[in-house]
């Protein structure tokens, strides 16, 4: 089956419809031996230094898999390298399929971009809407797993974070993921609760700093929220595909994200926020209005290149965990 | 007696308290420090207190950079951000306050409340406003840290995000003729610059300026001018840190630690 690169989450459905696999290109990134070596190679061949480890992660991840001949690119509501991202690809042959979240939620706006690439890749809204419904059946597992994180305490910050964030694309095998989810789910529920005093909340980009959540279960704290990644899940269950995308907060505006990020603290009793940018990232400016609008402490913390965590955040991290002891 | 050790990014200081006094303390070179009175044992640094020249001590506390690196044996580690607190709480006897610290490479800025840190900031990623600049800084001007800090009126503007390339800005004033007093202003001004949007997070009508950049007096002058408040400079800026774990030390004994 043909695979199709994804730079962030998309309607999915459409892809599987289409039968096709789809590869989220930054969990291959992130879980590569040799990250650091893709994020110098886009350095080498002309990316500048000053810019997010990602973007360059995920220039060289597409050129080193060879499967990968065509690439599905968010040009709208994710991040905004992207359109170059895809033009020097494009100069190396990948083919391009764009797809664009209206900025303000517009439900035709957004069907069409749907019925686009519903065009593009030769599908129907039959098949989309049938594997929707297969693949909520998963997701309804994956929200399972977010609520027992939060209410039941039996599930760690890593699994929280990992199984959510790999809803973008099921790791290409819907069935296989389901698999996992199921065994994951009766391990978990044979836990002890853990008992951390500290609950924190993570908002932002999944990170690229590789040991994140270990180094914070070590200073006595979990994170009981991890809002992009829940996105990636659709957390609201909606009949309608062109809903649930609209629904789906990460691609709008911050207002948008913030009543969802209030909300989450409130029902899970979120003492702190760390919120995640890119180094050189738009979102850094975001930062203020997240600092204004949420009444718990922030920690801001930033990432670079992958890797584990830096003694400076590791510092920061530190006091910020202190706060709430 | 208590030792507190802030094993920073530059410097290692070591305070030792007794009967709640400043009994002695010491500055080292931080790469010093490791070489001359450090030896591995069992994966945990151990301090040659002996050659230190200190005695016999209750309860040792750590903390700074170097905790994160290194557990020092038989000693307690601490977060940075706490134990700046707490010296900054026993040196001023204050409990509502902003702390502005400023060290070799570190800035950070806590808010404090009841004598309890509730939130703070630091630099990330950039030391552009910190000493590691300023003795850069006084190299290209040709003069000390001393004379640096007597200037804060009519600074020149320099407006360079980099500390390296704000040298060579720094130059371009000197040739265009400026006194060495509105340049010295100009480079103490940069610094305040960069500090600002995090002081103007927690405001408070006290600021207690600590670190070593604190002496220079002209800086505190500007926080003062510019934030409209009190500044405070404790009278051991540079040793808060290792202050703040005496402190920790005396306050695990009051809740019975060993």
């Amino acid at each position: 089956m043909k695979k199709i690169g994804l730079t962030t989450t998309v309607p999915v459905e459409v892809i599987f419809a289409a039968g096709m696999v789809p590869v989220d290109i930054n969990n291959i990134f992130v879980a590569h031996p040799e990250k650091t070596k893709l994020v110098d190679a886009a350095e080498l061949a002309g990316y500048p230094r000053n810019l997010c480890g990602w973007i360059k992660g995920l220039y060289s991840t597409i050129l080193a898999e060879e499967e990968i001949k065509t690439l599905l690119a968010v040009t709208q509501g994710d991040c905004s390298n992207t359109h170059a991202l895809m033009e020097t690809l494009q100069l190396q042959g990948i083919e391009i399929i764009p797809f664009s979240y209206p900025f303000d939620r517009d439900r035709e706006m957004l069907k069409l971009q749907i019925e686009k690439l519903i065009g593009a890749l030769e599908t129907s809204w039959e098949a989309a809407l049938e594997q929707k419904k297969y693949l909520d059946k998963i997701r309804a597992k994956v929200h399972l797993l977010d609520q027992l994180t939060w209410q039941e305490n039996i599930v760690t910050s890593e699994e929280n974070h990992l199984y959510q964030v790999s809803c973008s694309d099921f790791w290409g095998e819907p069935e296989k993921f389901e698999q996992q989810i199921d065994q994951v789910l009766e391990e978990v529920k044979k836990r002890q609760p853990y008992q951390a005093e500290v609950r924190l909340g993570y908002i932002g980009v999944p990170p690229i700093i590789t040991d994140f959540y270990s180094y914070i279960e070590e200073l006595g704290a979990r994170v009981v929220f991890n809002e992009v990644q829940r996105q990636f899940a659709m957390p609201f269950a909606v009949a309608d595909l062109v809903e649930q995308y609209r629904m789906y907060t990460y691609p709008y505006d911050i207002f948008g994200r913030l009543e969802d990020i209030q909300r989450e603290i409130a029902k899970r009793k979120v003492d702190g926020i760390i919120h995640y940018t890119q180094s050189f990232c738009f979102r850094q400016i975001e930062d203020l209005i997240i600092r204004e609008k949420l009444q718990v402490p922030v920690l801001t913390v930033e990432g670079d290149r992958p890797g584990p965590m830096d003694a400076r955040n590791k510092i920061r991290l530190e006091s910020f965990i202190e706060l709430f002891k | 007696m208590f030792c507190g050790m802030d094993l920073g990014s530059r410097q290692v200081k070591i305070a030792l308290l007794e009967n709640n006094q400043l009994k002695d303390s010491y500055f080292y070179d931080t790469i010093t420090f490791y070489r001359q009175y450090g030896q591995k044992v069992e994966g945990k640094l151990k301090i040659d207190f002996a050659a230190l020249g200190i005695g016999k001590v209750e309860r040792i506390v750590t903390t700074g950079y170097g905790r994160n690196t290194l557990d020092i044996w038989g000693g307690q580690k601490i977060p940075e951000l706490k134990a700046h607190t707490l010296g900054a709480v026993w040196q001023t006897g204050l409990a509502d306050f902003t702390l502005l610290d400023l060290g070799g490479q570190d800035s950070k800025v806590i808010k404090v409340r009841r004598g309890k840190m509730v939130d703070f900031q630091t630099n990330d990623k950039c030391a552009a406003s910190s000493g590691r600049y300023l003795e850069n800084m006084v190299g290209v001007l040709g003069i000390d840290l001393e004379e640096l800090s007597r200037h804060y009126e009519q600074p020149v503007d320099l407006n360079t995000t980099c500390a390296i390339f704000g040298e060579s800005e720094l130059i371009g004033r000197i040739i265009e003729g400026h006194s060495i007093g509105s340049l010295a202003a100009g480079v103490n001004y940069s610094i305040f610059h960069r500090i600002q949007p995090m002081l103007r997070s927690f405001p408070s009508e006290k600021i207690v300026f600590t670190g070593g950049v604190a002496k220079n007096q002209a800086l505190a002058k500007i926080v003062e001018i510019e934030m409209d408040c009190e500044v405070i400079v404790p009278p051991y800026p540079q040793l808060n840190g290792a202050l703040g774990c005496c402190q920790a030390a005396a306050m695990s004994l009051d809740k019975g630690g060993k």
